[in-house]
């Protein structure tokens, strides 16, 4: 049955120095964090067309979280389970949510936060949310024996349709999470990411408002491989509007998230993902509109 | 690629491919009697085995990070003294999982019991598990022979042979 499989060759790094030269040798190989996304795949093993692996997992510099002052950075091998444990008054709720409403303890355990980023076909919960969020990327590339390093948003990983803009030289090492708290977050998920790609839709949603006055309303709208919207017009119309919000003003909202699904994407969204959008983002709307009024 | 490791306590030494999953390995190589699953997606939840004392999905583990490891199935399971808490749980409650998903459920019962243990026994990361927690980790396993409430009854009567136990460590 595996006759003629080949064996790909497995590279340990365990310095960033080690991790950049074998990347730089190696150009082809696959980068392997977790493992959880690669090998759900039907056509994972066996394969004729295997490519060498790059595992990132004895990099200390990628297993560090790390909190200064102003940000919360978390190494891109850190797994979600660990992520839950930095605590409450450190992880923002969203990311709290999203983390424990992702598969099980037991694959948790696994799950690594650059992974769940650098998925190729298609993207999971967590691109969303911290998006929403309002995430930086360390990204470094390698050129030769050097690296270049830059901090992007990271909304600039992945274009409308949620392709990962990455290129094969590139690495994401760290994730940079500011401290200040959203005053309301939701998270929603119907289907399984991995499993259901055509039905799944998530929504992250953090607002931040004061005095019931919203400053800043991030939404991202994920469909695993059709789409990841960021409704930046939202943001500036919804920007000074006093909560709660009117029956008027959420209809407004949703007409135009669901207009800017449709224009964004010259596919052929299936029912079942517009439906399921559209009330995904009434609902976060009025559990907002709840929110505000108890805080009266 | 020759990888030395432990499964279920006898040292071998397998030469197989580096990406090859631990479900096929285990079915492959070493013929393991309670591993019947071919799902290939992490989705039936029928391939669980502890890999250094916590249970994981075997068919998303590849080959390459088994180099010294230590893998219990369910066959060396059985011949721990904690496989009694579960059996003994299972006849006390009169449920027990069918057949098809008996091992793997049992394993993640155990990695479940694990917790109540280290939440107890000093200042650890793992709290002893809530009532959602525990039906939403068996419910890995797809196969809906048990339902929430005998999968709470199983955990419960389980932990208390546990705490009896009063042991710190596997």
């Amino acid at each position: 049955m595996y006759e003629g499989i080949r064996s790909p060759a497995v590279h340990m790094p365990k310095t960033m120095n080690d991790l950049v030269s074998a990347s730089t040798r190696f150009p082809n190989a696959t980068f392997w964090a977790g493992g959880t996304f690669i090998m759900s795949r039907h056509d994972y093993y066996p394969t004729r067309e295997s490519n060498d692996i790059i595992s990132l997992g004895e990099v200390p510099e990628l297993k560090r979280i790390n909190r200064t002052d102003r940000y919360l950075e978390i190494g891109s091998m850190v797994t979600f389970e660990q992520m839950l444990t930095v605590g409450k008054q450190v992880l923002p709720g969203l990311l709290q949510t999203t983390l424990e409403g992702t598969a099980t303890k037991i694959i948790r355990k696994q799950m690594t936060i650059g992974g769940a980023i650098c998925t190729p076909q298609s993207r999971l919960s967590l691109p969303g949310t911290l998006s929403a969020l309002q995430a930086e990327i360390e990204v470094k590339t390698c050129l030769g024996q050097k690296t270049e390093t830059r901090w992007i948003d990271i909304n600039r990983l992945y274009d409308r349709h949620g392709t990962l803009q990455l290129k094969k030289n590139d690495l994401v090492t760290r994730i940079r999470l500011g401290f200040e708290r959203e005053n309301f977050s939701s998270f929603i998920c119907a289907g399984n990411p991995m499993i259901n790609l055509e039905e799944t839709v998530m929504l992250s949603f953090a607002c931040f408002y004061n005095q019931a006055v919203i400053n800043r309303f991030r939404m991202c709208l994920t469909f695993p491989t059709t789409m990841f919207l960021i409704p930046h017009e939202i943001d500036m119309m919804m920007h000074g509007t006093m909560l709660p919000l009117s029956t008027q003003q959420i209809d407004r909202v949703v007409r135009s998230i669901m207009e800017g699904v449709f224009s964004s994407n010259e596919h052929e969204i299936p029912a079942i993902q517009l439906e399921r959008a559209r009330r995904f983002v009434e609902s976060a709307m009025h559990e907002l509109n709840a929110q505000s009024l108890s805080e009266r | 690629m020759k990888i030395e490791c432990t499964i279920d306590n006898k040292h071998v030494l397998l030469t197989v491919n580096s990406n090859k999953p631990l479900n096929l390995i285990l079915m492959d190589e070493l013929e393991t009697s309670h591993m019947e699953t071919r799902c290939r997606d992490g989705n039936c939840g029928n391939c669980v085995v502890l890999l250094q004392d916590e249970a994981v999905l075997s068919c998303l583990i590849p080959a390459f990070r088994l180099k010294g490891a230590k893998i219990v199935t369910f066959e060396g399971y059985q011949k721990s003294r904690f496989w009694h808490d579960l059996e003994r749980a299972y006849e006390d409650t009169g449920s027990h999982p069918c057949p098809h998903c008996y091992a793997s459920k049992t394993l993640i019962f155990e990695s479940l019991l694990q917790t109540v243990v280290k939440s107890e026994s000093g200042p650890s990361h793992d709290e002893e598990p809530d009532e959602t927690t525990i039906v939403r980790e068996v419910g890995l396993n797809k196969c809906p022979c048990l339902d929430a409430h005998e999968i709470l009854d199983i955990f419960r009567a389980a932990a208390a042979y546990r705490r009896r136990r009063r042991v710190r460590r596997y």
